[in-house]
């Protein structure tokens, strides 16, 4: 094919893509030989063809279309709010992650008492347990107005449990601790505690504290954590014979 | 013809589209504005006419501008008019959405480096009135045209259909709808060729 074969039209349908293939691969053809009159014929078609569009009732798009469209290609606009996103985001991230850590941290104090006061309840629950054996039997101690008073609860199968109040005051650092005197030989430690709010304790010997030939008990003022043998002198000794 | 320059207020409205794409090829969103005022409503109209949807038509114009914006540094001015350029790239945004059996646009679109544009040896207009006016022109002389000729060129253009295919689908000669399509084209080539002499 040359192009004194190809009618004006064919160009312009060759341009919309609407000739069939064969006559579509004809003329590709004979543009590669870089026919500088159908390049023009072309270029005219191309023209003609971008008019075409004009068959179509001309119909004005909505005014939001125009703000849609510059907003997306508007990317330094954009990017200030996409900056603050970020931000905002981060500091929620932050603030999340604060949130998250603190309740870490409660859980851990909440999980932490809770213990301790499941600890408190088990030892009150063998306390009461003790105490109501009927081969326990009670020694009571002090008489003075402002001395330690209370009683020692002694079971015949060697559990004693120390039930005291108007205990001294006791700094931060320091502990009580429950010593079980045997006839012969040192102290035994029996535990550590602190009063409550009324200067009144409930303590229990631990069960492998053996008891049954103890001569008395005794309490004394310990660093914190306890001693193996006791520091300072008893505060309070309460023969058990 | 009027020449368009920029001005020193940097006013984009009476930039010539020469200037209109080497301002977004600078990456300038204000020019923008001036390039969808020029042309957004004959390919909203084409895409309206073809999609029969506003919402489609609207999501089809966002996408051809936005298209324009992305690939503004690889149109090459020595290759044809914007205003061409853009109506060209829009009618086969168009057509793909016809042929597209599946009817989703994004799936289907050809990327803008595929538009056909050889190369051009004789950019004759390519004033930014140009385009408009042959948009114009068509308007005008479509209206001319016998109830034959306006069918098979808006079945070709619009639905982009064959001869063949509009024969089938008109039930009419292959050599009828050949002659229809020949006669309707060669006048309203003839009415923008006056246009152009104006």
């Amino acid at each position: 094919m040359n192009h004194r074969e190809i009618e004006d039209q064919v160009y312009e349908l060759y341009v919309l893509d609407v000739l069939e293939t064969a006559e579509s691969e004809e003329i590709d053809a004979h543009l590669r030989n870089g026919c500088e009159y159908c390049q023009a014929k072309l270029l005219q078609a191309r023209r003609v063809g971008a008019a075409l569009s004009g068959m179509a009732n001309q119909v004005e798009p909505p005014a939001a279309l125009r703000r849609r469209v510059l907003a997306s290609v508007a990317p330094r606009a954009h990017s200030r709010y996409w900056w603050y996103s970020i931000a905002g985001l981060a500091a929620a991230c932050i603030a999340l992650l604060a949130l998250s850590i603190w309740s870490v941290q409660q859980n851990k104090t909440v999980t932490t008492q809770l213990a301790h006061m499941r600890a408190q309840r088990d030892q009150l629950r063998s306390a009461l347990e003790l105490m109501s054996r009927s081969e326990t039997r009670a020694v009571q101690f002090g008489n003075l107005e402002n001395a330690p008073q209370g009683r020692v609860f002694v079971s015949r199968n060697g559990g004693i449990v120390f039930v005291g109040t108007k205990l001294p005051s006791l700094p931060t650092n320091k502990t009580f601790e429950l010593w079980v005197v045997p006839a012969t030989g040192a102290p035994l430690p029996a535990g550590t505690f602190r009063p409550d709010a009324n200067n009144a304790s409930v303590n229990i010997t631990p069960p492998n504290i053996n008891a049954s030939g103890a001569a008395a008990v005794a309490v004394s003022i310990e660093p914190a954590g306890g001693s193996n043998a006791p520091t300072t002198k008893p505060f309070l000794i309460v023969p058990l014979a | 013809m009027r020449q368009r320059r920029t001005s020193i207020n940097g006013d984009m409205a009476d930039l010539s589209d020469g200037d209109l794409i080497a301002h977004l090829q600078q990456r300038r969103a204000d020019a923008m504005g001036t390039l969808y005022d020029r042309y957004s409503r004959p390919v909203y109209s084409v895409f309206l006419r073809v999609t029969r949807d506003t919402a489609l038509a609207e999501d089809l114009v966002q996408e051809l501008f936005l298209r324009v914006w992305n690939q503004a540094r690889a149109y090459n001015p020595q290759k044809g008019s914007l205003g061409v350029w853009i109506l060209f790239i829009a009618r086969n945004m168009a057509i793909d959405y016809v042929r597209s059996a599946r009817a989703r646009f994004s799936a289907k679109l050809r990327p803008m480096e595929e538009a056909e544009y050889r190369p051009a040896t004789d950019p004759s207009r390519n004033d930014p009135e140009s385009t408009i006016d042959d948009l114009r022109t068509v308007q005008s002389a479509f209206s001319y045209l016998n109830q034959n000729q306006k069918q098979v060129l808006e079945l070709a253009y619009f639905e982009g259909l064959s001869q063949t295919e509009i024969a089938a689908k008109l039930e009419e000669p292959l050599g009828t709808v050949k002659s229809w399509m020949r006669s309707g084209l060669s006048r309203l080539r003839d009415a923008i060729g006056r246009g152009g002499d104006k």
